[in-house]
This record gives C-alpha cells, structure tokens and sequence, in this order.
C-alpha cells in the first residue's frame, strides 16, 4: 500500500489481474466450442478395445457409418437411426465421388451389437466394390 | 469500522467537481470487478468438470471378401479359416476341429500357423462385434500380412 501525505490514501493493487482474466476468458470460449462440436460429430459407441494397426498419417474419413449396440445404424448423428436400403444409397454415393477408396470409409461398431448388421453392411461394401474395409477401435 | 476508502466512495460524488487534487481519485476504483470474477471462475469449472475427452481411436483393417470368394486358387495355398461362431451357446472360434473360447489360447495356436497363406475369419450372425474384431486383432498381433474378413451367409 502506498501512503500519500496525511489526508489522503491511496490504493494500488499489488497484481495486475488484467491479464488472467483474458487466459481465463479464452479457456472458457475454448471448452464452450469444444463440447458443443464434440457432441455434434461424435456418436458414444464402446468401440472394440483394441491396439488396431497403429497407422500413421490417417486419411481423410469421407463416410462414418456407426453400428450401435442395438444393431441400429447412424452416420449422420442429426438424422438418427437409418436402414440397411439407405446404407446402400450412401455408400453407392460415397463409391461414385472420385478418389474415394475403402480407406475413406470407417467403420465405428459398439463392441457389444451383434455381428449379423455388421455383416450385412460389410456385404454391401462389397458389393460396391472394396476390396478392404477400416474398422474403428479404441486404443486401451 | 469505516474504513478511509469508504468515506472517499460515499463522499466521491460530492467532491468531483471540487479541486484538481481531488479528482485524480476518479480513477481509482470506478468499476468493482471481483463478481465477475467470480461468475467467470464458476464458468470455467463448469467447463472443465463437465467436458469429456474421448480416447484415442484407432484402425483394423482386413481385406473383405464375401463367402463365394473364399477358396479362390489364384494360389496353391488355401488360407487357413477361423470361424467365429456360437458353440453351446457360447461364443467360440473354430479352427479345423478344435474350439477355442479363449482369445490368449487362439493367439497361442495361430502364431504357430503359417503365414503366407494368410487367414480368413469367417464370422456368423450371432457373435458379439468385439469377440470377431479379437480375431482379425490377434491375427495382425501373430504376423499375419493378409487377413480376410468374410461375414458368413447363413
């Protein structure tokens, strides 16, 4: 504290908090935006726990197809469960834009779901075509 | 107690206007900021507390090949086959005539198998999808260089 004469008193902060209250303002805005995409792009599965293949420089992921454990099917987490028949549409659409290889497909199956709808979307992969198929896991 | 800073706050109003001296205290304390402060920390541990870091995914990927592709002779080998299956209710892996239920006892046998051949792992309907993924894991982790996927036709 800094004593001006006898009359008067003044007060000087010892610690500048200008700067903290920025940091703070910025963390703050970060996990707002970061919850809200991560809830948005992510659909919660209990991928198999896995090592997987331990690739390096994964490419572009161009269709997700998610198998639930109730054996129903999303790829896009806003429009909910879809059928085998629209999967079939997707994944023909997918095939026909150039460049797109069975790198570009993943798939994100519940360790728990039956493999019978895992199967059936694996024989339309085929059908269109690929030859390979990616297969998401967890690392444990 | 009134402190000397509480006598200055209540009398600021009346002494703006009066000298020079005095109203270099203006700037001082204009605006108390510890509430928001406050507000802002509560945020930010609301944040921390309720965000969820997903782990770390990772691929498998083995070749597909559905079931009237299997025993193509583009080699002279035949790929040694693992069906994943229900066997007594219980899921089980099949190779040749033996049942295996245990993914350490599967790896054990396959590490002895040869490789260039490859593997196929047959799956059926009825298996949970970590029990079959084990399988295409186990394989990779015992060498193998081609591993096939071919979901069963029942």
């Amino acid at each position: 504290m800094v004593f001006k004469g006898s009359n008067s008193r003044v007060i000087i902060p010892i610690v500048d908090m200008t700067p903290m209250i920025d940091i703070v303002f910025l963390l703050i805005i970060f996990f707002m935006v970061a919850a809200q995409f991560a809830q948005q792009a992510h659909v919660n599965l209990d991928l198999p726990n896995e090592v997987g293949e331990q690739k390096e420089g994964k490419t572009k992921n161009t269709l997700v197809i998610n198998i639930l454990d109730n054996g129903s099917i999303v790829v896009d987490n806003s429009q909910g469960a879809i059928s085998i028949e629209d999967i079939d549409d997707i994944v023909g659409e997918a095939v026909n834009i150039e460049g797109v290889l069975w790198k570009n497909i993943t798939i994100r199956a519940d360790e728990n779901a039956q493999t019978g709808v895992l199967n059936e979307v694996l024989v339309i992969l085929s059908k269109h075509g690929l030859s390979a198929t990616n297969i998401a896991t967890e690392s444990p | 107690m009134v402190c000397r800073q509480q006598i200055l706050q209540r009398n600021l109003p009346d002494m703006l206007f009066t000298n020079m001296q005095k109203r270099r205290l203006l700037n001082k304390t204009a605006l108390n900021l510890s509430s928001m402060i406050d507000v802002t920390f509560l945020l930010l541990i609301y944040f921390i507390a309720t965000t969820v870091f997903t782990p770390s995914e990772d691929m498998l990927s083995p070749a597909l090949k559905v079931e009237e592709g299997v025993t193509s002779q583009e080699q002279n080998f035949e790929p040694q086959i693992v069906t994943v299956t229900l066997y007594e209710a219980k899921p089980a892996y099949l190779l040749g005539e033996q049942v295996i239920h245990d993914r350490k006892q599967l790896a054990a046998i396959i590490s002895r198998l040869p490789h260039a051949p490859g593997i196929i792992i047959r799956v059926e309907n009825n298996v949970p999808i970590g029990f079959a993924i084990a399988a295409v894991q186990e394989s990779r982790n015992a060498g193998f260089e081609r591993v096939t996927y071919v979901p069963a036709s029942d």
